[in-house]
């Protein structure tokens, strides 16, 4: 077997360290991300409400009609 | 029926058994290899690591680093795209996910 490697203290400094800052910027961009992405879709859920009741109102108008021809 | 119940009594220990060994020998040499290479500096190694950034920005300095071979710089740009690599290794254990932020 081929004796392992003596790594260099700065590269195991700089990994350790790039590892640690790697997850204190994902867990600051994701605190930074997660209210945004709720009120974009606090957002999306109103701005779909419209277009939901107007079909609705379709629909029902549709139904009515449609009462009449089969009688 | 009887025959190969009676077959998988026998040959699944036998298995489980080839399987355990196989691993146990596989985790002891990853081991033997962990224990000297991917363990964190000590804090007697930290003097060691800023000597040698310290040399590193003095070879910048001086522009000695024009000294060095192509491929002792290949080399060199390979273990630097290794260590920012851990970045990103930081970045997805933070984010719970391997491409792009959970919704």
């Amino acid at each position: 077997m081929v004796p392992p490697v003596q790594v260099s203290p700065l590269i195991k400094l700089g990994r350790y360290s790039a590892l640690f800052l790697g997850i204190a910027y994902g867990a600051k961009r994701y605190s930074f991300l997660k209210p945004r992405e709720e009120e974009e879709r606090r957002l999306a859920a109103e701005a779909k409400k419209k277009p939901d009741e107007q079909k609705r109102i379709e629909r029902e108008l549709a139904e009515a009609q449609e009462d009449t021809i089969l009688k | 029926m009887a025959q190969f119940v009676h077959n998988l009594t026998e040959e699944v220990p036998a298995l489980v058994n080839a399987a355990v060994i196989y691993s146990k020998t596989r985790l002891a040499t990853f081991w033997y290899y962990t224990k000297v290479e991917l363990i964190p500096p000590t804090p007697a190694e930290i003097p060691t690591a800023i000597q040698s950034l310290k040399k590193i920005i003095n070879s910048a300095k001086t522009s000695s680093f024009k000294q060095l071979t192509v491929k002792e710089a290949l080399l060199n740009g390979l273990v630097a795209t290794e260590v920012w690599m851990w970045f990103y290794v930081g970045e997805i254990i933070a984010k719970h996910g391997i491409i792009g932020y959970d919704v």
